[in-house]
């Protein structure tokens, strides 16, 4: 209101903030369509001098993305499910019932968050061997099929459902299960699309936990290719990786796009990390 | 009948979660603190009982004191950049402009959807001390770019904005959320009073968004110093002699490519120790007031 008329500069600032927030991705996607030489040639420019879908080609030849693609697709497939099953089915226990120990069990919930994974890795790491479920994505989902942010989150929205609703569907002799899919589940519908969005694009670009159990090829996800194009194995074909990352990228862009409003929402609301 | 099952119900919906963090948390922390006590190279058949020298050797080997200093320089960073940015700029966004809110949201969250991986690539390529771009431009106007692959400190400055880069949306969206709760009306009331917005920011503001940062603070120490993991992993793999690496980092070394599994089992237990303090902290200033389910 202060400020009508006169130019606000602190929009200078924020504009610097975004820039780097979104110029590493401008050159991310240029460079992916540069050739090897332009990419050293002509580095500062921002539209490729000779543009070239070549580096697709080459990437396509040297790895099978059909495969990583479904790799990464089917871990974070069945990490999100799993994740929202067990957090709608505690999140109702919790909302729904009073039983001994409730603050215990939810405290002990919450804590998770604070448990780091090293703590867990040579145990889960023993236990998945011994499950013969190394370079299998489901030895990776398995491990982590519950979230304690996502229980949280949900159980703050059930919160918000009127007690008037549930008794009335109760005195009605309704039973839980219905009470649970037909009523819950749909209130919820928000929140379950935004947290789902968010444990999706952050199981696609798990890092950590898969290079410790997938070391075949053939097992791998799209970060764990990606990071074989690291000088490692001689020289880096910076290009070629950028095509990589732009590929691994288009799948969580065009969720966050579709569900933009919800995923920040949802942030807002929760707290999700 | 009935209310035999109405007592077995709650349970039924909480075994699935129940089962999980039994099997893949609760007994591998403990079979951790196991494990702490042996030393041992997850293969051999047989474990050797070491006592507490695996903890006497995460204080006094030199390198694990290398590792903790570096896990406060981490720390310190981390606050730093994830944190007091943030909190700066969403303080500048709710208090001092009034269009593009939205705007700046949309565009500050998108790194968020890039793997660690693919962030650590782009900006070891921009940051090349020879043949980055910016490089280039600080050759152009006479600087020369120091090679800060070859220093701990600098390494762990550009892994640290790494993971900035990435979650600086995040937090900036869950801080800004904070100040959003705020009620209207002593702001209105302070701008009447014309009390200068910087008065009103350290007085008010600030003290009533204690929860939510202390939350946010917190959880930017234990997942960023899990999150840096990555572009460790990929530019410096912990150099330059265990330079940039930090306890969760160490922790990884010395259960997978050191196989020292003792080793790695006791730095994990102080890990975890250091974060339940974290947590208590947490429990203190955010969920104290969650009394409900008592």
């Amino acid at each position: 209101m202060f400020d009508k008329g006169k130019i606000n500069y602190w929009h200078l600032l924020l504009i610097l903030v975004v820039l780097i927030a979104i110029l590493p991705i401008l050159f991310m996607v240029s460079n992916s369509f540069k050739t090897l030489r332009d990419s050293y040639n002509t580095m500062l420019s921002l539209i490729p001098l000779r543009p070239t879908l070549n580096n697709y080609l080459m990437l396509n030849r040297q790895v099978n993305l059909l495969t990583l693609t479904w790799n990464t697709f089917l871990m974070a497939a069945i990490v999100t499910i799993g994740k929202l099953l067990t957090g709608l089915l505690t999140a109702y226990a919790f909302r729904s019932y009073r039983f001994k120990g409730k603050m215990f069990v939810y405290l002990i919930f919450v804590s998770t968050i604070f448990v780091p994974f090293t703590i867990i890795m040579i145990p889960n790491y023993l236990v998945i061997a011994k499950l013969n479920l190394l370079n299998n994505v489901l030895g990776v989902a398995l491990p982590q099929l519950c979230d304690a942010t996502g229980i949280m989150i949900f159980l703050k929205t059930m919160e918000k459902i009127p007690n008037t609703l549930i008794d009335a569907a109760k005195v009605d002799n309704i039973p839980n299960r219905k009470i649970f899919f037909n009523i819950v589940i749909p209130i919820l519908k928000p929140s379950i699309v935004s947290v789902g969005a968010i444990f999706f694009i952050n199981s696609w670009n798990e890092y950590v936990w898969p290079t410790l159990i997938l070391k075949d090829k053939a097992s791998f996800t799209l970060p764990l290719a990606l990071q074989n194009y690291i000088s490692s194995e001689g020289g880096t074909n910076f290009p070629l990786a950028m095509a990589l990352s732009t590929i691994m990228v288009i799948l969580p862009l065009i969720i966050y796009l579709i569900f933009q409003k919800y995923i920040l929402n949802s942030i807002s609301t929760s707290g999700l990390k | 009948m009935h209310n035999k099952n109405k007592r077995i119900l709650p349970f039924l919906y909480l075994l699935p979660t129940a089962i999980l963090l039994l099997v893949f948390m609760i007994i591998p922390i403990i079979y951790t603190f196991y494990l702490s006590f042996f030393d041992w190279n997850l293969i051999a058949p047989t474990k050797e009982f070491v006592g507490f020298k695996n903890y006497i050797d995460v204080f006094i080997d030199p390198i694990n004191q290398k590792v903790i200093l570096n896990t406060i320089i981490y720390i310190v960073f981390l606050i730093i950049l994830n944190f007091l940015i943030p909190y700066f700029i969403s303080l500048i966004v709710k208090f001092f402009i009034n269009k593009m809110q939205k705007t700046y949201k949309i565009l500050f969250f998108i790194p968020s959807l890039f793997s660690l991986v693919v962030g650590a690539m782009i900006f070891t390529w921009m940051l090349n001390p020879v043949s980055g771009p910016i490089a280039f431009i600080l050759k152009n106007i006479g600087i020369s770019m120091p090679n800060w692959s070859n220093s701990g400190i600098l390494a762990i400055t550009v892994i640290c904005f790494i993971t900035n880069w990435k979650v600086f949306g995040y937090n900036f969206i869950l801080l800004l959320t904070g100040l959003g709760s705020i009620p209207q009306n002593i702001i209105d009331a302070a701008k009447i009073d014309r009390i200068p917005k910087w008065r009103l920011i350290f007085n008010v503001v600030l003290p009533m968004n204690r929860g939510i940062s202390v939350y946010v603070l917190i959880l930017t120490i234990v997942q960023g110093l899990q999150y840096v993991f990555t572009p460790i992993n990929v530019i410096t793999t912990g150099g330059p002699y265990y330079g940039s690496s930090n306890m969760i980092y160490q922790t990884y070394l010395n259960a997978f490519v050191l196989y020292k599994t003792g080793t790695s089992s006791a730095l994990a237990i102080v890990t975890f120790i250091i974060f339940l303090i974290l947590l208590f902290i947490e429990i203190r200033f955010v969920e104290g007031r969650s009394d409900k389910y008592v």
